[in-house]
């Protein structure tokens, strides 16, 4: 068996054709089998995903068992090939929002699980109250999200085909807080050119104002500072302190 | 479920249970209050108001403190303003019980509160705000409970209190004014769904989520101003007028500038000025500073919101003078790109150069239609040399409020730079800011009003041609008139062949010619006359160019003639519209053109029947269509109407029989009309009377009773003014389908269908009833019984006499040839079923339908027509 990923209670292998994941004991067995039930769902619409086939407990802990998908992620090829990464970036926006003309209506509600995410931002309650009025007033959407859709997270075989992994953030909801996320994940990886190349590429294919997605910016950073990471706080706190104009 | 913290009635709304039991406790105060006098409301409204206003400067202090926006001596006149404008501008106002009265046309305007206000309140003016609503609501018996921003809940909460105690003291219900203590946007919600209004001041977010609550919202949203300074605008004023607004409470009024858009002309000079008096021009690179600061993401930074000018720059990097009143960024792009462009709700302003008055206005706009939509435009301009700019700008923003060489912020809430605005911190954006107002918020949007309207009748008329000259022989002496009294030069004649072969029409035209009044005579008039026919009429009228019309004959004449009257006044008029069913005859749609400009007319009946030369109506067929246009308007009505018997002496007996029950059909149907009058009345009578007595006689000896005759011509005629004035009924509206679909004589349709008529209108529970207000129950019954006892018919009670009177005129139609049904005067069976459907529509929608006192159900007229085609 060969490991692919190696993370703090969560690891990956090969196993020939198949992908299992194994999850350690801080994991909650909800969390899990919501993670492996997202992606049954998403399977289900017809989107090139790796299959999901057995969710089983491995020694005593739960594990995750996929296609294995063999290529190299989208995020490798940029790097590797700088002078194509307009192509690539107008493949990564198609595939995006291939992903959003989907329906998956038995998916979390991204709005619900934004709400969520604020309360337990840690944010004052001043800022907690703009928020909550801001995502409030978004519309009611049922597109699907993948919810963290980033080049590292596209697998391209070596025929070209692309394949969408790790569905665990997947919810239904508005594309401009999905593509708010994505912007927020090129900048938090200080990849702001490729932000805006990203930003750009997206408004101009869904022929929509670039405020639109500006406007779920707070929402998303709010909820990415849920995961408590010091290094990304003060970007992302100011990127929550904005007002809505009176 | 959070605790809930009670004392004394008194409740800390943390927790939406807690609002829940609030809201109970609000509402039972509301209905207390509902009940007080406009005296009590006054008393407590002005205490309340003095009671805010003398806490201008601890609320203003308290709101700067926790908010860290804004300027204490700003805010203090925010709370003045919001205390004493508001009590000025109300203090008179009646807003409890009745308050209009019109005793002439009996109604009343009633006010009522609502019941419990919702009100969000922002943290940019959160103690004014709240002096203002809770003030607009007690003037108007509601309660209110206010929902804080949490950062500037406690001053927001303070003036409330202010308000609530001064207003108890003066006798309001204690928690008449309330709030959430703890504010979440769960409880936000919650009280806006619960609440029977909401008055929303806030955030686009804000102002969504109320209009999205399912209750009644009054929201408004956010503003973008554009100061447009044209060429002609006097530059110190406008200059100084927009720092005055921009930097008033550090620029947090969602009416202030947040652009200057400046004609090429003066942009130097403008600059020049805004130095002069304190503002900061940013270099570029400092612009660029300011942009990247003062938004983020697209959105406000809220670090920046109400900080003064020096401030901001300090934040940005920027150094400039600590006295810096407003800073200034010099930027091209009105686009939503520019950050520049934003609302800012501080003292920085974008700067715009403009090459025209036209591209000024394309800039304001198109930061009002992206930033500010419906709220404030600004314009200086020379608003008497310039007028044209001023109407221009006015029509192209989407703004509803337009201010004129005024700072926007004050000039926005009214009433202390201009005079005719409503005094008001909640400034509606129409249905282009999303909101149900476009106008600023005050009492009357937080009542229901009630219109009480008792029954009133209509005026009623009676109108008939200015002369009516009668009299056997009377021809003669009536036409003189044209000469010694009209002045008469060129008269047109209209009649038919018959009339003409027979040299009838020779009585007008020697007198005519002994008068040396020039004449021309058209004579081509058939029956049921064309509009061919009043085509050519008219042409020949048009090259004559007669003064006075002159029409003779039966209906048909007289129609036509009328049409061509109306043809040579008005060449253009469009006969569908003239023909155009109405309800009332004046309030109809179409406005009649003004009749009589050219020419008089005259008409003189040979025929005792249709009543046209009294008459305003006028019949008309399309040959092309085969459409007929019943057209009826008091300009149709003839100058001056000559019945002279002289000319109906020798009518054919059939003529007599069909026009003469055609007469009694007029008479019958004015009497029954729900538009009858006295005045109509007495006349239908009188000639009921005078046809049962007389027109046997005529019938039978024609030209050999000459005072039958003129009886019967006088009768026609009281008839014609009877039905001018108060119409027919449903007999005439389906005589007329039956005449023009089975082509039947006029009078005989009538004669066949009355009597089945007038049974089915005697019903004192019709399906439907006649609607007028003149007409108050179904009483048709008494008023044929009426008719019948005038002419001598009794009985024992109403339905003996009516059934003795249906008799007299069964028997009236048979003495004079009338047969029984509609079969017996030859009309197919076959034929006439097919086109049953057809008629019965048109009949219903004929305009005399209207006036029948039972309105008929088409059903019903379709079982009429069978029962008069077969008989019973």
């Amino acid at each position: 068996m060969e490991i692919l990923s190696e993370k703090l209670e969560k690891k990956s292998y090969r196993d020939g054709d198949v992908r299992i994941k194994i999850f350690g004991s801080s994991y909650k067995k909800s969390d899990i089998l919501n993670e492996a039930l997202n992606q049954a769902r998403v399977e289900e619409t017809g989107l090139a995903i790796p299959h999901l086939l057995e969710v089983k407990m491995i020694e005593g802990q739960w594990a995750i068992v996929t296609e294995f998908i063999e290529g190299e992620t989208l995020d490798k090829l940029m790097e590797k090939s700088p002078e194509k990464i307009s192509v690539y970036m107008e493949q990564f926006v198609k595939l995006q929002n291939e992903v959003l003309s989907k329906r998956a209506p038995l998916l979390n509600r991204l709005k619900d699980k934004m709400n969520r995410k604020i309360n337990e931002s840690g944010l004052n309650a001043t800022i907690r109250y703009d928020l909550h009025t801001r995502l409030n007033s978004m519309r009611e959407h049922s597109k699907v999200c993948h919810g963290d859709f980033n080049p590292s997270n596209i697998i391209v075989t070596p025929e070209d085909k692309m394949y969408i992994v790790d569905w665990s953030h997947a919810t239904q909801g508005n594309a401009s807080a999905d593509a708010a996320r994505t912007y927020l994940l090129f900048k938090l990886k200080k990849q702001d050119d490729l932000a805006e190349l990203y930003l750009n590429e997206f408004c101009k294919s869904n022929d929509i104002a670039k405020q639109y997605v500006r406007e779920w910016m707070p929402i998303v950073a709010a909820s990415q500072l849920v995961k408590g990471n010091e290094s990304e706080k003060e970007f992302l706190l100011r990127w929550v302190d904005v007002v809505d104009y009176d | 479920m959070a605790e809930i913290t009670e004392k004394n009635g008194n409740i800390l709304v943390d927790s939406v249970p807690a609002l829940e039991q609030k809201l109970e406790q609000v509402r039972k105060a509301q209905e207390i209050f509902s009940t007080y006098t406009q005296e009590q409301v006054d008393f407590i409204f002005k205490s309340a108001a003095i009671a805010a206003n003398k806490a201008r400067i601890s609320l203003a202090k308290m709101a700067v403190e926790e908010t860290g926006m804004g300027v204490v001596e700003d805010k203090v006149i925010k709370n003045n303003y919001a205390s004493e404008y508001i009590y000025n501008a109300y203090k008179n106002t009646k807003t409890c019980g009745i308050i209009e009265e019109d005793k002439i046309y009996g109604t009343m305007r009633v006010a009522e509160p609502i019941g419990v206000i919702a009100a969000v309140i922002p943290t940019t003016n959160p103690t004014s705000t709240a002096i203002f609503k809770a003030l607009i609501c007690l003037k108007t018996r509601n309660a209110i409970i206010i929902s804080p921003h949490p950062r500037a809940k406690n001053s927001t909460i303070a003036a409330a209190k202010i308000i609530l105690d001064a207003a108890v003291k003066a006798g309001a219900p204690e928690n008449i004014i309330s709030w959430i203590d703890v504010p979440s946007l769960e409880m936000t919600n919650t009280l806006m769904r619960e609440a029977d209004l909401i008055l929303a001041t806030g955030g686009p977010g804000m102002v969504r989520a109320a209009y999205s609550s399912g209750k009644p919202a009054l929201g408004v949203g956010a503003g973008n101003t554009p100061a447009v300074i044209d060429s002609s605008a006097d530059i110190k004023i406008a200059v100084n007028s927009i720092v005055h607004s921009k930097t008033f409470d550090n620029g947090m009024i969602c009416a202030s500038e947040q652009s200057v858009i400046v004609d090429k002309s003066i942009y130097k000079e403008v600059k020049k000025e805004f130095i002069y008096r304190g503002c900061y021009i940013l270099t570029s690179e400092e612009t660029e500073k300011v942009r990247k600061t003062i938004l983020i993401n697209g959105a406000l930074n809220s670090k920046i919101v109400g900080q003064s000018a020096a401030k901001i720059a300090e934040m940005t990097g920027v150094t400039v003078d600590p006295k810096t009143r407003v800073l200034i960024g010099e930027v091209n792009s009105v686009d939503l790109e520019e950050e520049f462009a934003h609302e800012k709700l501080s003292p920085i302003l974008a700067m715009y150069c403009a090459e025209n008055f036209d591209d000024a206005i394309d800039k304001a706009d198109h930061l009002i239609r992206d930033g500010g939509y419906g709220h404030t435009a600004s314009l200086y301009v020379n608003e008497i040399c310039q007028r044209e700019r001023l109407k221009q700008f006015a029509h192209k923003m989407k703004a509803c409020r337009i201010v004129v060489n005024t700072p926007s912020s004050h000039g926005g809430i009214g009433d202390l730079y201009n005079f005719n605005l409503t005094p008001s911190l909640t400034l509606g954006c129409g249905s282009w800011g999303g909101n149900s107002v476009s106008e600023n918020v005050g009492v009357k949007h937080l009542l229901n009003f009630k219109t009480v309207a008792e029954r009133r009748e209509n005026m009623l008329w009676f109108r008939t041609p200015q002369k009516v000259y009668f009299k056997k022989g009377c021809l003669p002496v009536a036409l003189q008139e044209l000469k010694d009294v009209l002045k008469k030069k060129r008269a047109f004649v209209v009649t038919d062949q018959y009339l003409f072969q027979s040299g009838t029409v020779r009585c007008i035209t020697d007198n005519l010619h002994k008068m040396d009044i020039d004449y021309q005579v058209y004579s081509d008039v058939e029956p049921d006359p064309t509009l061919a026919c009043a085509k050519a009429g008219a042409e020949q009228m048009k090259s004559f160019k007669p003064d006075v019309v002159i029409a003779l004959g039966g209906g048909s004449a007289m129609d036509a003639a009328k049409i061509m009257w109306v043809l040579y006044e008005h060449p253009d008029v469009d006969f569908m519209d003239m023909a155009m069913r109405f309800i009332d005859i004046r309030k109809r749609v179409y406005t009649f053109p003004e009749m009589g400009q050219k020419s008089y007319f005259i008409a003189v009946p040979t025929s005792s029947g249709t009543g046209s030369e009294v008459t305003p109506f006028a019949v008309i067929t399309d040959e092309g269509t085969g459409t007929k246009y019943p057209l009826a308007d008091y300009q149709l009505l003839p100058n001056m109407a000559i019945i002279d018997t002289d000319l109906m002496m020798t009518q054919p007996k059939g003529l007599t029989a069909a026009s003469g029950i055609d007469a009694m059909t007029h008479a019958l149907e004015a009497y029954a009309s729900v538009m009858a009058t006295d005045y109509t009345d007495g006349l239908a009578l009188q000639a009921l009377k005078n046809i049962f007595k007389y027109l046997p006689a005529c019938y039978e000896n024609g030209a050999n009773e000459p005072v039958a005759r003129e009886k019967m011509a006088n009768a026609s005629t009281m008839a014609g003014m009877a039905f001018a004035n108060a119409f027919l009924g449903v007999c005439h509206s389906m005589a007329h389908k039956l005449g023009a679909f089975h082509h039947l004589p006029h009078g005989v349709a009538n004669a066949l269908l009355i009597t089945k008529i007038m049974r089915y209108n005697i019903s004192p529970a019709p399906q439907k009833m006649g609607t007028f207000s003149q007409y108050p129950y179904p009483n048709a019954l008494e008023r044929y019984c009426e008719c019948a006892r005038f002419i001598g018919v009794n009985g024992s009670n109403n339905e003996e006499v009516f059934e003795n009177f249906i008799s007299k005129i069964e028997e009236l139609k048979a003495s004079v040839g009338i047969k029984n049904t509609i079969r017996d005067y030859g009309i197919d069976e076959q034929k006439f079923l097919d086109t049953l459907d057809d008629m019965v529509e048109q009949a219903f929608d004929d305009q005399c339908t209207g006036a029948n006192p039972r309105y008929p159900l088409m059903s019903e007229m379709k079982e009429i027509y069978l029962h008069t085609y077969y008989g019973e």
